[in-house]
């Protein structure tokens, strides 16, 4: 996969040339195994119907900011981990089990979109549908949800998705795998020979824009 | 005192570098079901491989059985975040309270060696005050023993891990057998910070290899400790005590999820334990029997253990099993920083501070926490910002600056409350047992510690330089829930870890500890266990049968 689309400004191209899995040869075989097969081809959708897929496929987009191709296939790794019941082992006693508030937040979801615009979450412009989703954010109750229990099921299956993958490990100056090399530099400001500087370390995502270019530090 | 290797010679018994001694497993011990066996452990982390490796040594026919795997860390274990998901307890668990707590990935382990499989490898000690807190303080309970009763079983178990450590100046000053390890980027910003802001701070205690120790080989800092440590360099059950346990003719059988403990009606003993293998419903016959499934587990078992006898559960005639169940409060603050301090690399466990471990009579709350070094792979990470509110582009920019940021986290003593509490839920598993369920409400003094934390946090690197903090509130550890008392009024067994309802009946492993102090439990559950296992052999002199 070639870099994921993502604008300097949102934190793009801070590690220029920095690809994790260059380094596939220092990793062992297990570990390796299980980490190429997020760059293969996908597994199909078991689990979501067509509609939970389009309202799915649009929530992650937002949630992850992956407005264009190239896409890390996060509905399939999610649908894969439902479709296998792998949860992370525990669910609200106020809550469903985790396929099932899957199911009933995306349905949740296209229900908003219908009563604000006539139309399915999936297929509300991008601007709207942010709007959507904060109100699900700041929200104490959303329909039969705490607003903060469905949106930490959401955040926490999608980033896991992501996060895991190589494409995303760039993105972030991450190397991945570690065994057997393990790592030499260790430190403040040291690194491993193929590991790339940070080409625009002031870029603190705290200092936004129009606030002190020196942060408020000492 | 004897040296390491001749009580416990786990380290010489594994290859040399990484890997597992198959032959060792090959040629293992195999009891069948009509064995009466002198006892089955049921779970095997902490408390149920220290019990074997001790019992195994003294001669005593013992089987441990696990729910999960027999773990071979180079083929099952995977240097990657996402791809160590089987390695907890994912089966279903349901959670409550005005402060619900996750289960799963932060606290529950599975399969032999258990949830040291992937601990960061903090091993700190209790301090002796924690052995008396309702005395002195008034709130949490006093342990039906002191400080000294447990103290050479400390020295024991940290020599048998090992633990890398400077001199440690808290609760009870004492050394460490390896030195300590160098610092990562993490480390060193704690330290910097914590000079700066007046604060002692230490490097360690690590159960991590520094230099070799037996077989087991160096640490190569790769940062993975809590995805299981492929190294062998990070101690857990699964090589500091397993080996020596099946060298001595004990039986590790895997994958064996005990649903119930068999008890005779008429003496009120225990007989066995029925568990599910491969899907067949099988039962052990053994002259006594200690449960090790720890915190959630341990409660659920025997409150699914009904019999006549015992109509609530067995050991709940006083209604005391599920209570006074504990986590830590484990607040979590990252510091930014223009230098690159890519935390990842090294372990985890680095540095720490326990200057606000005690109760400080200045202060509106009682106990106190520790402040040690934590370091988020990229998937935690990313739960630290959206916690703050990130998502969509947002959360992208602040990920990208990950390689810029420092982290700790504190330890927080939440106090033991009654209602606090595993009971069975109405859910029931694949096989028809019912799950627990897991009812969490902090107290007002938790909720104190929690602030306290995060700003003595915030300050040190603030004292180190960063320029923002932000700051999740999470929980970690497990401890409580079959707490040992004085009398069977207050607690499910007594000091030695013997319940007081059945006589052939122990529990070792987390759930006994009436309270928790601001150390990560794992040292504790294993030298409560070590010393109740000495305490059984010596109560046993002329062997087990």
């Amino acid at each position: 996969m070639t870099a994921l689309p993502l604008e300097p400004e949102a934190g793009g191209g801070r590690f220029p040339g920095f690809v994790a899995t260059s380094q596939i040869g220092h990793w062992d075989d297990a570990t390796s195994a299980v980490v190429m097969a997020r760059l293969g081809l996908p597994p199909d959708l078991r689990f979501f119907s067509p509609t939970e897929e389009a309202a799915a496929r649009a929530l992650f987009d937002q949630l992850l900011y992956q407005r264009e191709d190239p896409r890390v296939p996060i509905v399939n790794m999610v649908d894969a981990r439902l479709a296998e019941n792998q949860t992370d082992g525990w669910h609200y006693d106020s809550m469903a089990t985790d396929g099932e508030a899957w199911r009933s937040s995306l349905s949740a979801l296209d229900e908003d979109a219908y009563s604000r615009h006539g139309v399915s979450f999936a297929v509300v412009p991008w601007d709207d549908q942010e709007a959507l989703l904060q109100d699900v954010h700041d929200a104490t109750q959303w329909h039969e949800f705490s607003g903060a229990h469905i949106w930490s099921l959401w955040t926490r299956y999608a980033c896991t998705a992501f996060y895991s993958h190589p494409a995303a490990w760039d993105e972030i100056g991450f190397a991945g795998p570690a065994f057997p090399r393990g790592y030499k530099n260790i430190g403040v400001n040291k690194r491993e020979p193929f590991e790339v500087a940070d080409a625009r370390p002031q870029q603190d995502p705290l200092r936004s824009p129009g606030t002190s270019g020196n942060g408020g530090g000492k | 005192m004897a040296s390491v290797r001749d009580r416990n010679a786990s380290a010489w018994l594994l290859p040399a570098g990484p890997g597992t001694n198959h032959g060792l497993r090959d040629d293992m011990r195999r009891f069948d079901d009509d064995d009466e066996v002198d006892i089955v452990i049921i779970g095997c982390g902490a408390g149920g491989s220290t019990l074997l490796q001790r019992l195994a040594r003294a001669g005593w026919r013992a089987v441990a059985l696990d729910a999960g795997p027999f773990w071979d860390p180079l083929k099952d274990w995977v240097s990657d975040e996402a791809g160590s998901h089987h390695l907890y307890w994912t089966e279903p668990r349901v959670i409550s309270g005005a402060d619900p707590v996750p289960l799963g990935s932060n606290n529950s382990g599975r399969g032999v060696g258990g949830s040291m499989v992937h601990y960061a490898g903090y091993t700190p000690r209790f301090h002796p005050s924690d052995f008396h807190t309702l005395s002195a303080d008034g709130v949490g309970a006093d342990w039906p023993m002191e400080y000294p009763d447990l103290a050479p079983y400390y020295e024991d178990i940290e020599g048998e891990l090992p633990v890398a450590g400077e001199d440690w100046p808290w609760g009870d000053p004492h050394s460490y057998p390896h030195r300590p390890h160098p610092v990562s980027g993490n480390g060193e910003l704690f330290l910097r910070g914590a000079r700066a802001a007046g604060i002692t701070a230490k490097v360690g205690p690590a159960a991590i290899t520094n230099g070799r120790f037996g077989n087991r080989p160096h640490c190569i800092y790769r940062g993975f400790c809590l995805q299981g440590c492929k190294v062998n360099a990070k101690a857990s059950p699964l090589i500091t005590h397993i080996p020596d346990a099946l060298n001595n003719g004990a039986e590790v059988r895997p994958n064996s999820m005990v649903t119930r403990i068999g008890i005779d009606e008429n003496t009120g003993k225990a007989t066995g334990v029925h568990y599910s293998r491969n899907g067949l419903e099988r039962f052990q016959r053994a002259r006594m029997v200690a449960v090790a499934g720890y915190s959630i587990e341990t409660p659920r078992l025997l409150l699914n253990s009904v019999s006549q006898r015992f109509p609530d559960g067995l050991c709940n005639d006083f209604d005391q099993v599920g209570r006074y169940l504990m986590v830590q409060g484990a607040p979590q603050t990252g510091g930014r920083f223009d230098s690159e301090v890519r935390m990842w690399k090294a372990p985890p466990p680095e540095v720490s501070s326990e200057e606000f471990y005690e109760t400080d009579p200045s202060k509106p709350y009682k106990r106190g926490f520790s402040i040690q070094t934590v370091s988020p792979l990229p998937i935690t990470w990313a739960e630290h910002v959206t916690a703050q509110g990130h998502w969509g582009k947002d959360l992208r920019a602040y990920m990208s600056d990950y390689v810029h940021w420092a982290c700790l986290g504190a330890l927080c003593e939440f106090l033991p409350q009654a209602g606090n509490r595993v009971t069975l839920s109405d859910e029931k598993d694949r096989r028809g047992m019912p799950v627990a369920h897991f009812s969490y409400s902090q107290s007002d003094n938790d909720r104190q510690l929690m602030k306290a934390a995060q700003s003595a946090m915030e300050n040190i690197l603030r004292g180190a330089g960063a320029d923002e903090v932000i700051t999740i509130q999470r929980y970690a550890h497990l401890v409580g829930g079959a707490r040992m008392a004085a009398d069977e009024q207050h607690g499910v067994v007594d000091s030695d870890c013997r319940s007081f309802a059945v006589p052939n009946l122990l529990i070792t492993d987390g759930s006994v500890l009436p309270t928790q102090g601001s150390a990560n439990p794992a040292l504790t559950i294993m030298a409560v266990t070590a010393r109740a296992a000495d305490k059984l052999i010596v109560r046993t002199p002329t062997g087990p049968r």
